[in-house]
């Protein structure tokens, strides 16, 4: 009937075959890993539901059946097939969600490395109470590849010191000259004049394609921002409201910040994993979410980014703080008799217990 | 808002608990334990005193109890404490130094406030290098043993985020000083000054400008104009003593004494020079100061003198009563050395002279104390910095005069504290 029945027939007859204790350093590894899920899901004492439902109990939880989240309609539908999560469907999901779920909602490439997949497998069953019979077989290799090995103090040279080969450059010859190619795999910057841009291109369609699958969870359709993740458009003509709304459309000067941001820390969670045309065309999206540009077919690219400009960019200057009245004067303060009449309260804190539960609009402005 | 930690649920420092209890449930052990003998009545000879005590007739722990020390459990509440409403997710968010239980200028490593962009990176030092590459002969990469070779320094820095008391901008709101001034830490850093490390590469005539660059997932880089990166920069691998702890960026980090923390690059990883800054985000969407006419100052480096009472505040009540009364706080300037703090307990109609104590370093917190003789009456407590340049710390008023409500960092403002005969001390403004 079902192409998931096999994997809970599998409990059964491997159960007893696997390792009933996963090692303390399996879960220890599989917790860093777990970093990488962190953004978007919680798991241990009062997790809640994030961007993904909470971990706890997930073996043996059928597919996409936490109450109060809501799932795609490809993992549900899953769940109802019979996909019960384990530790073969977890392997399998996991390794590549996309694949495994067509049209789940969880916007992850996907671990690359068994040892880690074992691992994180192995970190979540600590949180399961049914995970006993289903626990990771231990991943040797993790358990002392995936340790950081703290540096011992003497770290004995492997050559005499006299051996030791001192570089001309510099003032004290310390340090090597960089290979091109490393000063490559670093240098991602880009400015406002281009200079960093990487050959490339993607149009708009392209990119609102990768953002529905990629960005989307975080901030909106339509770039408005779920829950309290940042809003990335509209917020035209607000800078003068009580609330503004600084977006990438009525506040950034620049486009190439855009690039540059997306480029080096998105998605948030899995940074550094779009490549130039990915990049180029979901940049191309995001201007077009702000309607800079208009035309769908819009193909940006390092030759015709330069046609772009964002409408604010006029109104950067530079810090006069000091020239303000306060500042300027640097007069000797009032000592005595200052003000008029004796000091009355005018504001008081609006929030007087820093609870958990706190209103959330309470919050003016945020930190950012 | 749903990711608050167990830890915070017993701490709020509401007024409801206070009139109970006297005391905030997690206060009440530390100040009970130092106060305690005071509530006996006259001429009961006190149990701490008369009673034999475990700790004075049985041996304690030996030597190996704890190999890397802690503080003794009745500190147990002196920690960093976070307001979840504040982001989106605790993986970019902030926590808070408290300010109200530290005394002296510096402030202990786990205390210090904490902001990520993109978590705690955890670096290997053996797998980190420091690149400076761009507009210089050559470009070279460090280890982190390379580093370690160069002529150290020790220097004692302040660190403020610009956003510190961004929350008030709008009008009194949270109560604490841990809260409205807790971003922000006073430590001695060992390191290179950036200078050795640029000459070493040798910066073309063309670099006017360096990009520091960080090794965790959010990539934060801010551009920095060369004047600054030749002059005081740090490039720091230890932080009072031991190694930065990993919150602060081990096994490396960026100072950038007396500019705005997000400049102080953790995890620091590269640095490119360049001929023009590169408008990165955090130099753009954010760290730009909105003005009430809509448009915005950017490149509001300096943090500007400022100063806060910590002690009373409203974490830490007046519990004593009348009488002989300690008032202390911080005081700091990015731009220099403080040279005199004043001290108001009427709301700024009057004020004296504090006393500072402890060493007067620039771009350092200072140490100031104002003793008084209490008679129980409601007080406005405020303090004002004056800086070595003469700069006077401002009202919030004169601020939101010139900035307006929307500028979110860099508030500066004289702080009110209200302290109630209680000794109960609430958040307000006063006119
Ligand atoms: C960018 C956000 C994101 C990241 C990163 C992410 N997930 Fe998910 N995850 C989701 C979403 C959203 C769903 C719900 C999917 C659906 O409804 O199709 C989900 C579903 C799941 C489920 C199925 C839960 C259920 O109740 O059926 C598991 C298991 C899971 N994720 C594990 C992981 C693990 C382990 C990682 C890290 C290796 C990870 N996820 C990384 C967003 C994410
Ligand atoms: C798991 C949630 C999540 C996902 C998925 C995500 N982001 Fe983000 N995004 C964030 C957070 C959180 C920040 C703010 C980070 C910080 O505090 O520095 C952010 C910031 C941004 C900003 C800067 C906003 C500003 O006002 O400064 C842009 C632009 C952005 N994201 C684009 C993207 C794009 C494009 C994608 C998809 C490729 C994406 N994000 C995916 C959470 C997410």
């Amino acid at each position: 009937m079902s192409k998931f029945l096999k994997f809970t027939a599998s409990i059964v007859l491997l159960g007893a075959a696997w390792a009933t204790n996963a090692s303390a350093q399996d879960a220890d590894a599989g917790e860093k890993v777990f970093r990488k899920c962190a953004a978007c899901h919680a798991v241990g004492d009062g997790a809640k539901n994030k961007v993904g439902p909470e971990l706890n109990e997930i073996f043996g939880r059928v597919a996409g059946s936490h109450e109060d989240f809501k799932y795609s309609n490809a993992m549900v539908k899953a769940g109802e097939e019979g996909l019960v999560w384990d530790h073969d469907s977890l392997t399998q999901y996991l390794a590549k969600p996309r694949d495994f779920v067509k049209g789940t909602r969880m916007a992850f490439a996907g671990l690359k490395k068994d040892d880690e997949i074992a691992n994180v497998i192995a970190y979540l069953a600590t949180f399961s109470a049914n995970a006993e019979q289903a626990a990771a077989e231990p991943a040797p290799a993790a358990a002392e590849g995936g340790e950081t090995k703290p540096t011992e103090t003497a770290e004995a040279p492997a050559t005499n010191a006299a051996d030791a080969v001192i570089p001309e450059h510099g003032v004290y010859h310390l340090g090597r000259e960089a290979l091109p190619e490393e000063v490559a795999a670093w240098d991602i910057d880009v400015r406002p004049d281009g200079v960093g841009l990487p050959v490339g291109s993607g149009t708009v369609a392209d990119g609102g394609v990768l953002y529905d699958e990629n960005c989307a969870v975080c901030h909106g359709v339509f770039g408005e921002g779920e829950g309290r993740w940042p809003v990335l458009a509209g917020g035209y003509d607000t800078l003068t409201a009580d609330r503004p709304v600084k977006t990438i459309g009525s506040y950034w000067p620049f486009a190439s910040t855009i690039f540059d941001y997306v480029h080096r820390a998105m998605p948030f969670g899995n940074a550094r994993s779009l490549d130039a045309d990915q990049t180029y065309a979901i940049t191309a999206y995001l201007l077009y979410l702000n309607d800079i540009v208009t035309d769908e077919d819009f193909e940006l690219s390092n030759e015709t980014f330069s046609e772009v400009s964002l409408p604010n960019e006029e109104n950067f200057y530079p810090d006069d703080r000091l020239e303000e009245a306060n500042f300027a004067t640097n007069v000797e303060p009032c000592m005595e008799n200052c003000g008029d009449g004796p000091a009355e309260i005018v504001m008081r804190a609006r929030i007087l217990d820093v609870t958990p539960d706190g209103d959330d609009e309470s919050g003016a402005g945020g930190i950012d | 808002m749903s990711q608050q930690p167990e830890k915070d649920k017993n701490f709020v420092p509401s007024r409801r608990s206070f009139l109970q209890g006297g005391l905030t449930a997690a206060g009440g052990a530390a100040v009970a334990a130092i106060g305690g003998g005071a509530a006996l009545a006259a001429g009961t000879p006190d149990p701490a005193i008369t009673e034999l005590k475990d700790w004075n007739q049985y041996s304690g722990p030996g030597v190996d109890a704890a190999p890397y020390g802690v503080p003794s459990p009745f500190e147990a509440h002196v920690v960093r404490r976070d307001v979840p409403w504040l982001t989106a997710d605790p993986i970019s968010s902030i926590n808070f130094t408290p300010l109200h239980e530290l005394d002296g200028i510096i402030t202990p490593n786990g205390l210090c406030f904490e902001r990520h962009h993109s978590g705690v990176a955890e670096v290997d030092p053996a797998e980190h290098r420091l690149m400076i590459n761009g507009l210089v002969d050559k470009p070279l990469v460090f280890t982190m043993q390379d580093l370690m070779r160069f002529p150290r320094e020790n220097r004692v820095y302040f660190l403020e985020c610009a956003a510190n008391s961004g929350m008030e901008w709008r009008g009194a709101q949270l109560n604490g000083c841990q809260f409205t001034h807790g971003m922000l830490h006073n430590v001695m850093y060992t390191g290179v000054r950036l200078r050795t490390l640029l000459e070493e590469a040798g910066v073309k005539p063309s670099g006017k400008w360096i990009l520091a660059e960080g090794a965790d997932a959010s990539g934060m880089g801010r551009s920095i104009p060369i004047e600054k990166a030749l002059d005081d920069c740090l490039v720091a691998f230890k932080m009072n003593g031991e190694a930065l702890r990993p919150e602060q960026g081990y096994p490396v980090r960026l100072c950038v004494p007396g500019w705005e923390g997000n400049m102080w690059v953790k995890w620091l990883r590269r640095i490119e020079v360049g001929d023009k800054p590169w408008q990165l985000r955090e130099e753009t969407s954010k760290y730009t100061d909105l003005m009430p006419d809509g448009r915005a100052r950017r490149f509001t480096w300096a943090m500007d003198v400022k100063s806060v009472i910590t002690n009373p505040s409203p974490q830490a009540p007046i519990t004593h009563g009348r009488g002989h009364t300690i008032i202390t706080g911080v005081a700091w300037s990015g731009h220099g050395k403080i040279k005199r703090v004043d001290v108001s307990i009427d709301g700024g109609r009057n004020w004296q002279h504090a006393r500072i104590d402890g060493p007067s370093l620039s771009r350092s917190l200072h140490r100031f104390y104002y003793e008084f003789n209490w008679d129980g009456s409601p007080l406005y407590l405020q303090s004002r910095a004056i800086d070595e340049h003469g700069y006077v710390q401002p009202t919030k008023n004169a601020l939101r005069a010139a900035r307006g409500d929307n500028s979110i960092y860099h508030n500066n403002g004289i702080q009110t504290w209200y302290l109630k005969s209680n000794g109960e001390a609430e958040n307000v403004e006063v006119s």
